[in-house]
């Protein structure tokens, strides 16, 4: 297995330079000067040219493509071409933010999601089945921006019980999960939708299998069948790949900073690619790629936690 | 539903408890995050507003009125009969903010207004170093600076130079070099706040300056915020977590607002002019009966009427009436150069010029509201005429890029500019045409034929003739309809009815409402 | 009658049994015939702009109200349904052609087709679908041709993964020797004996991820990167509506149901699909 994770390790490093490489060249081609971005309208072109300079954008491509490498080697993340404050700065005082939230999310799915899993499950078919489908196939239809929005206008706006924006002070909690507690509701409430399906699916399977069918032909009270077999075995699949679904929300998450103004890592990146900031966008795609292959390699792994028969050849 | 309320309410009400310090003011910009805090540099509104109140001028426009001058940093100055010297006499007891290294700050004197002067007019550290060619800044003693020109200049176009804008902030000499690279996010001036703290993407923390000669401001501090989404802005301001806010320019917007309890709107000149420039060195809009076409086909009612006659004024002219040489609205009736809307004569026009079912054209615009929406409807008022605009949105820094390599056929341009001559020279001297000038910079009607009247006007010490100068020159470009202006739009800004600015918001040449010691929440 | 068509009118039959799938695929057609017939449908012309009479409240001559530009609400409704069914079914029948062809090719041929194809995936799915929608859309500027383009890119990765894992496992089974042993070139074999195979799963796929096309169109859109104006997209109806909130909450609310239903429809349907195709899958 440690073989398994140094190949797949080894795999990641290439992956990571082919992603730096595409992200790179996007950027540069994409239309827009981040010299005329910083100056505004009213720079005069010598101004810009002087500050296209001192950013290192009239280096050529080749040399600017070596640069940030050799400190992405180096463990540097470069300085924001805007305000020229080191991105890894940024990105320490952004992730706190988006972890929270992820956090926060995946923690409701999974308190909300998992009870109405199993309850769909076991009521399958009938009403509670149908209302729990239903709504977690609502969930999963609806965009974050536009949850976040709803759930903005009835509860900040019309019953002003939290704040809109901002993701409020760090060292102060009670400050922090006022911040927080629509951001998270609103991740939440998908999040849920896929912990439910994925949960009813996983106890139906589980509810198929042989020792359950034996279980019951003992004779075993229904009660102590769902809880001594069935729960237990489907809930480890659940738990492992809760995980993976930070991934798939991470577009739900980016969409939910933007809405609610939170200074995480999304709103990071959306702003650097508003202003141009190539240095800082390079970085923050490149994380958000080191964060995708790191769970996907996460997960893989959790699967031969599961289930033994896996094997990593 | 009645006991889960019994517990909210309570609970909300102990985490609201003491979320605000009660005197800092925060206020909060529609922008992703700050650009530069360099006064020199700084060109956004929101990086502007923050330098307004860290930083002073030698003489500064007097706060909520553009129109009058009185002094700053300069308790008196004069002028040599020749025009040619000007000397500022400081006040002396100005004290710099404390800065990392010098926890005291110090006395600002004529050496750091010489050297603050003398960073504005270096390319390679400012980016209006344009505007302070052929001057020379000397230090005579202490408290006492001289500024002599190569060529003499009326007050209307030397004080700019020196005022609270842009290149005339003074930047102390010592913190500066201090700072280095690191100015630009740790600012330190002598205005009424000091700089404390930067949190990327989300807010500058600055309080107030106890030493700040025209005394100590009434408020504890100020937050200015960065808030992309100007939806989230107003909803803090209706939850009270935000105090002022930069609001939409349209009328709508501002009913809106005025409609919520607690709050109060502001709209407030001078305003920026909207001006469509339209390419004459590429055709169609190289034939004058196109261009002219267009400008009949345009009704400025109507896209004031979508604006809001409280924020769009009709604009006729190049330079707005509130500048020197700037021209109104009847004067240009007079002369026969309104271009009022008349679609029969624009499609009369388009037949002549030998395109009477119209044509198209492809135009970027950028995704800033106040310029694409009035684009937006101007595109719908063309499409009567069978000229049919295909709009690409760009953001804005793409949009200004563009631009100025000249790529498209009409250019929507929403600015403010301090006097008449720079908007004549940046936008229609033939040295500022976009790619091909001598000084590439924002002539994009490729106008040729105006050179000789900016130029005299420049060095025309009589205010009267200066003027007049400038207005022919506008005339000239009306007749050739190198561009059309469409309106001034007036600032929009909201605030809690708490806030009390301290003065008179009639105009503020900052284009947002400044912050000083006056300032108060109550 | 073939084992094949047993198993085909076996599942459709199945998928009729789905009293969700059906409501759902009914929905869609009907999105569907909306937006096709959407000059004939709708009450006014959705660029037509009337700014005498902007942000006028739902009722009356104007069911839905206008927008801030005067322009008829449910005209625009009607006429978004296009750019979002546009894009949600090109963008996917780009995704698929693409993803499939390169998958099967790769799984099949093995060797260095294999090892460049299945290496881009990688890095193509490394990349978030939102931030890779991002970018493309940041490069490529505004349109509707290059939103399909950009979100075609996003999930083609995603089909090339689920055709190569199909043409890996069935390009050692004994019906594919026998259909190279009878002569069959290689082009005939992944279509006629391998595409089959995946083709429902590939179906089902397409179907929900027409459903989550859709919701990056309006989230690009909402973030501004869609289509230019004035062409109306549900996504910048919300952006836009956004700002008259308190005058106008309608604005961003019906253009936000309309896409609510539409990929809750299409979703309903991959659902039913799925449970069709593998019913030991049922969810």
């Amino acid at each position: 297995m440690w073989a398994y994770i140094a190949r797949r390790v080894l795999v990641a490093i290439p992956t990571l330079l082919a992603v730096y490489t595409l992200v790179f060249l996007f950027v540069r081609v994409a239309p827009g000067d981040p010299a005329v971005a910083a100056l505004g309208d009213y720079a005069s072109k010598e101004a810009v040219e002087a500050l296209r300079q001192e950013m290192g954008l009239t280096d050529p491509l080749w040399v600017q493509y070596l640069r940030s490498l050799l400190g992405y080697l180096k463990g540097d993340l470069g300085r924001s071409l805007i305000n020229r404050l080191p991105v890894s700065r940024q990105v320490a005082a952004a992730l706190p933010y988006t972890l929270e939230l992820t956090f926060a999310g995946i923690l409701l799915g999974a308190l909300i999601g998992i009870p109405t899993g199993v309850l769909t499950a076991l009521r399958r078919n009938r009403l509670p089945d149908y209302l729990g489908r239903t709504l977690s196939l609502v969930g999963l239809s609806i965009p974050a921006f536009y949850l976040g929005i709803l759930l903005m206008i009835a509860f900040s706006i019309k019953l002003r019980w939290f704040p809109v924006m901002g993701g409020g002070n760090l060292s102060s909690p009670a400050d922090n999960l006022r911040h927080l507690a629509l951001p998270a509701l609103s991740l939440g409430i998908i999040m849920t939708s896929y912990v439910t399906r994925m949960t009813r699916s996983s106890v139906l399977n589980v509810l198929q299998e042989d020792y359950v069918r034996t279980a019951r032909a003992k004779g075993l009270r229904e009660r102590a069948v769902t809880y001594s077999h069935v729960l237990r075995n489907a809930l480890i699949p659940i738990a492992s790949v809760v995980g993976v679904y930070s991934v798939v929300l991470i577009g739900d998450s980016v969409m939910t900073e933007v809405v609610f103004s939170r200074p995480g890592l999304g709103k990071l990146m959306v702003g650097a690619m508003l202003q141009r900031d190539y240095i800082a966008l390079q970085s923050l795609i490149l994380i958000y790629a080191g964060f995708v292959i790191l769970i996907n390699l996460l997960t893989d792994l959790s699967y031969g936690l599961i289930d033994p028969r896996v094997r990593y050849d | 539903m009645k006991r889960f309320l019994g517990l909210v309410v309570p609970l909300t009400a102990v985490l609201g408890w003491g979320l605000w310090g009660a005197d800092t003011l925060k206020i909060a910009f529609p922008a992703s995050d700050l650009n530069t805090l360099d006064p020199h540099y700084a060109a956004a509104t929101n990086d502007r507003a923050i330098v307004d109140m860290i930083f002073n001028g030698l003489v500064r426009y007097s706060p909520g009125d553009i129109t009058e001058f009185e002094p700053d940093l300069a308790e008196s100055w004069e002028t040599s009969e020749d025009g040619r010297v000007w000397t500022f006499h400081l006040r002396p007891g100005v004290w710099v903010h404390p800065y990392p290294g010098n926890p005291e700050g110090y006395e600002l004197t004529s050496e750091d207004v010489v050297f603050s002067l003398a960073k504005a007019a270096d390319p390679t550290s400012s980016a209006y170093a344009g505007e302070y060619t052929g001057m020379a800044f000397e230090a005579v003693d202490r408290y006492t600076v001289r500024i002599v020109l190569d060529r003499p200049l009326s007050p209307v176009l030397f004080l700019p130079k020196v005022a609270d804008y842009a290149g005339g902030f003074i930047v102390p000499k010592a913190a500066y070099e201090a700072l280095g690279d690191g100015f630009r996010t740790h600012p330190v001036g002598t205005g009424p706040f000091v700089f404390k703290e930067y949190l990327p993407t989300q807010k500058v923390v600055l309080v107030r300056n106890d030493r700040y000669f025209r005394g100590p401001p009434k408020l504890a501090g100020v937050e200015v915020w960065y808030v992309p989404d100007v939806n989230a802005c107003l909803n803090g301001l209706i939850t009270g977590e935000l105090h002022v806010i930069e609001g939409v320019r349209e009328q709508a917007w501002v009913k809106q607002v005025k409609g919520l309890p607690g709050l109060v709107v502001d709209v407030f000149g001078p305003g920026e002019t909207e001006v469509l420039h339209f390419n004459m060195s590429k055709a169609p809009l190289d034939d004058l009966r196109v261009r002219q076409a267009i400008a009949y086909a345009i009704s400025r009612d109507e896209l004031i009427a979508f604006i809001g006659p409280d924020i769009a004024e009709r604009q006729c002219a190049v330079v707005p009436p509130y500048l020197a040489g700037g021209l109104s609205c009847e004067e240009v009736a007079q002369a026969g150069l309104l271009y009022e809307v008349n679609l029969e004569r624009a499609r009369q026009l388009l037949a002549e010029a030998g395109c009477p079912e119209g044509f198209s054209l492809d135009c970027y615009i950028t995704e800033r509201a106040s310029y694409r929406k009035p684009f937006e409807n101007v595109q719908a008022q063309l499409a009567r005429v069978g000229i049919k605009l295909n709009i690409t949105v760009v953001d804005h820094s793409s949009y200004h890029s563009l631009i100025r390599q000249d790529a498209n056929p009409i250019v929507h341009y929403e600015c403010w500019r301090p006097n008449a001559d720079v908007f004549l020279t940046r936008f229609y001297h033939s040295d500022s045409i976009v790619v091909t000038g001598a000084k590439p910079d924002t002539n994009f009607s490729h106008t040729t034929f105006i050179d000789d009247l900016i130029e005299a006007a420049r060095y025309t010490l009589d205010p009267e003739l200066q003027a007049c100068i400038w207005k022919t020159a506008q005339l000239r470009l009306l007749q050739e309809m190198s561009s059309y202006p469409l309106y001034i739009s007036k600032f929009v800004y909201a605030r809690s009815e708490k806030v009390d600015y301290g003065y008179e918001l009639k105009s503020s040449l900052a284009l947002y409402p400044q912050v000083n010691e006056l300032t108060e929440l109550r | 009658m073939t084992k094949g068509h047993r198993i085909r009118s076996r599942r459709v039959r199945a998928f009729l049994r789905n009293r969700t799938a059906v409501v759902g695929a009914v929905v869609a057609i009907l999105v569907a015939a909306i937006a096709v017939l959407a000059p004939v449908v709708s009450p006014h012309d959705p660029l037509e702009q009337d700014v005498y009479h902007r942000l006028a409240p739902p009722g009356g001559e104007h069911p839905l109200g206008t927008d801030d530009f005067g322009r008829d609400v449910l005209t625009r409704i009607i006429h978004g349904a296009r750019v979002s069914l546009t894009v949600g079914v090109f963008s996917v029948l780009l995704a698929m052609g693409l993803g499939t062809f390169l998958g099967l090719a790769a799984g099949y041929f093995r060797g260095g087709v294999e090892l460049v194809v299945m290496r881009v995936v990688d890095v193509l799915m490394a990349f978030p679908v939102l931030v890779m929608g991002l970018l493309v859309m940041a490069i490529l500027g505004t349109g509707l041709g290059k939103l399909i383009v950009a979100i075609g890119v996003v999930l083609a990765p995603r089909f090339a993964r689920l055709a190569y894992g199909a043409a890996v496992s069935v390009r050692e089974t004994e019906f594919v020797d026998a259909a190279r042993a009878l002569g069959a070139g290689p082009w005939r074999i992944l279509l006629r004996h391998i595409l089959p195979n995946v083709f429902g799963e590939i179906l089902v796929m397409g179907t929900l991820w027409t459903a989550t096309a859709i919701r990056i169109e309006a989230n690009l859109s909402f973030i501004g990167l869609g289509v230019s104006p004035p062409t109306p997209t549900w996504g910048n109806m919300i952006r836009e509506g956004v700002n008259w909130i308190v005058v106008a909450p309608w604005l961003p609310v019906f253009p936000g149901l309309a896409i609510l239903i539409t990929v809750l429809a299409f979703n309903m349907v991959g659902d039913g699909l799925r449970d069709a195709v593998d019913p030991r899958l049922q969810t």
